[in-house]
């Protein structure tokens, strides 16, 4: 059965509730209306139908412009349970718990990087592995990896990965409180141990861009950036310890399941309540698995730091913007028909976007809203915005996380050659390193979405505010 | 035999045997030419493997969600299954492969986790297939 969209305005599509299929609440949509279209080729509006089933759903199950047919959950999708009588789906939050985006400025301009460019990329490549089965350069022990779970980026800053200034300008200030090291299997700290400090593979990457374009330069001013200045973002997650975590906690709520009578249509979609023992398991598990996530990051801007020190022979400040992630469930206060709630918000694939005069935002950031990271694919742009008021109102302050993809990997792969996508980068100025020449391929630009139509429907849509355009000038790849 | 799947941003496996036992060894199989280049590895070395699940579906997910273990945990490429008990919510058995060399083992993708997303198991006339997604 064909689902029914309603234009709510150019922006925002609904679908309404419809208790034969189980769902407790409407589904609501973020794209334009050619978007739209595309969306729904896949399973991904099926799967915000689902995800309107879950138990204690506060507001619509709500989908970004960059949705994609994901597992459970769409990518793309965030949904709020209560946070006393609701649910906590592992699903909701995906197999790379806190992946995430951390943008840093340097103190460089585009001219002065590109004469040592593929210099500057040899040096990152060497000292961030990247790429299936690289070990960290960082290694810990069982109980320093314990105290990593517990504290997250300020693990790395103490232990000389990093710098105080660096903690203020993380989400959450880069470590979840509450992380219960104990509730991570020995299996998932197995799987982590070795690659703290790694990259990954996928569509993990690490780029060196510049700011190509200025949208709102009181924000810019404020975070540090200007046009023609270097930035590098980093764009990964809590690696084979994030994924174990969920493997572990999908395989136990299954049963869990049938003791609670909790019925949903899509096994993937596995939950239990908040407030049940297994819940609050898997809540410490993942909050482990998050700051692991946030120390992954912190150590990969450190070697970061050092590759541009030993390539341009003085000292280059990075300064971190701010370090977002989009794969996570937190508690949150918002307020829905007029009543402040508690609810857990699930952000698969959305990133939060807290607007100007919000507490949690570091006092820097205050006046301007949260610095949201978009990156977009390989060869074409990111983005910088600020999270803005209709977030708050309408989005549980989330909003997009990338330019989401459109092809499959296979898709991509076919007629093209490593060498040749290589050359046509350089010619448009990109320098690509990459572990495998899959990972070039899989990757190409005309694999994923253009970034700036769905960063044109959140900002329209008054979820979040353009700040800057970024343009990739060195890319390294697992 | 098998075949692998995809669809946007899933790969995917697809496995036959003239038992559910044999699609099972077939779809563990699959999983580890995803991950590794099957022909690079020599399977010189037996390791013992087993899951259990409250259903078929879930012993399947379980059992690949071991394989995945001895790839990306215990770093160890894996070539062939053998099945050797099969019933009663578990499966045990032996894979054979060997330790992970990066040079001789040319890594291909990183497989996050096992899904139950449009997972499959049906009886045919000539055997059993499975059907199963991975996040990558």
């Amino acid at each position: 059965m064909a689902l029914q969209t309603e234009a709510l305005d150019a922006f925002r599509h609904r679908i309404a509730r419809d208790e034969k299929r189980g769902m407790r609440t409407d589904v609501v949509v973020y794209a334009s209306a050619a978007m739209l279209a595309q969306i729904s080729q896949d399973l991904a509006l099926e799967q915000a139908v689902n995800v309107a089933t879950l138990p204690g759903i506060v507001g619509p199950s709500l989908a970004m412009p960059d949705i994609h047919q994901g597992y459970g959950f769409p990518i793309g999708g965030v949904a709020a349970t209560d946070w006393d009588h609701g649910v906590v789906s592992p699903g909701g939050v995906g197999f790379d718990i806190n992946c995430g985006v951390r943008g840093a400025a340097t103190s460089l301009t585009e001219s002065e990087v590109r004469p040592k460019l593929r210099e500057l990329v040899d040096q990152v490549f060497r000292d961030v592995p990247c790429g299936a089965g690289a070990d960290g350069p960082l290694r810990v022990s069982g109980k320093q990896l314990d105290e990593v779970l517990e504290t997250g980026a300020r693990w790395a800053v103490e232990n000389g990965y990093g710098m105080e200034r660096d903690l203020e300008y993380c989400e959450a200030a880069g470590c979840l409180a509450e992380a219960d090291p104990a509730a991570v299997s020995a299996r998932a700290k197995e799987r982590g141990l070795p690659q703290l400090a790694t990259l990954g593979s996928g569509n993990h990457f690490l780029e060196i861009q510049y700011v190509e374009k200025i949208h709102d330069p009181k924000a810019a001013r404020v975070m540090g950036i200007e046009e023609g200045q270097v930035v590098v973002l980093i764009h990964c997650g809590s690696r084979g310890l994030g994924h174990q975590v969920c493997t572990d906690y999908l395989g136990q709520m299954g049963p869990a399941m049938k003791r609670y009578g909790i019925w949903i249509p899509d096994r993937q979609l596995a939950c239990v309540p908040i407030q049940s023992p297994e819940g609050q398991a898997y809540l410490g598990a993942m909050r482990a698995a998050a700051n692991f996530a946030w120390a992954n990051r912190q150590a990969m801007l450190h070697y970061v730091r050092g590759a541009f020190q030993k390539t341009f022979s003085r000292s280059v400040r990075i300064d971190l913007i701010y370090d977002v992630c989009h794969n996570i469930a937190k508690r949150e206060r918002h307020t829905v028909e007029g009543r402040k709630v508690d609810v857990l918000v699930h952000r698969k694939g959305a990133t939060r976007a807290f607007p100007p005069g919000h507490r949690d935002l570091p006092q820097a950031y205050r006046a301007i809203g949260q610095p949201v990271l978009i990156p977009g694919s390989m060869g074409t742009a990111s983005w910088i915005l600020t999270g803005a008021q209709g977030a708050m109102r309408e989005t549980f302050g989330s909003v997009c996380h990338g330019a989401g993809r459109l092809l499959s990997r296979t898709a991509a792969r076919k007629g093209r050659d490593a060498r040749q996508v290589r050359n046509q980068l350089e010619e448009a100025g990109i320098i690509v390193k990459a572990e495998s020449r899959d990972g070039i391929l899989e990757e190409v630009p005309e694999a994923y979405k253009d970034v700036d139509e769905v960063i044109e429907v959140v900002h329209q849509a008054g979820l979040a505010r353009k700040v800057a355009r970024l343009r990739p000038m060195g890319v390294i790849k697992g | 035999m098998f075949e692998i799947l995809e669809h946007t941003a899933d790969i995917g496996l697809r496995a036959w045997g003239a038992t559910l036992q044999e699609a099972f060894e077939n779809a563990a199989t699959a999983l580890s030419a995803i991950v590794v280049e099957l022909d690079d590895i020599d399977p010189r070395i037996a390791y013992p493997i087993a899951a259990s699940g409250d259903d078929d579906q879930s012993l399947l997910v379980n059992w690949l969600d071991e394989a995945l273990y001895y790839l990306d945990a215990r770093r160890i490429v894996l070539r062939r299954f053998r099945i050797e008990h099969f019933g009663d919510g578990r499966v045990a058995g032996q894979a054979w492969g060997e330790p992970r060399d990066p040079l001789k083992h040319r890594p291909k993708v990183i497989v996050k986790g096992v899904t139950y997303h449009q997972l499959k198991i049906e009886q045919r006339p000539d055997g059993w297939q499975v059907q199963v997604f991975l996040d990558i």
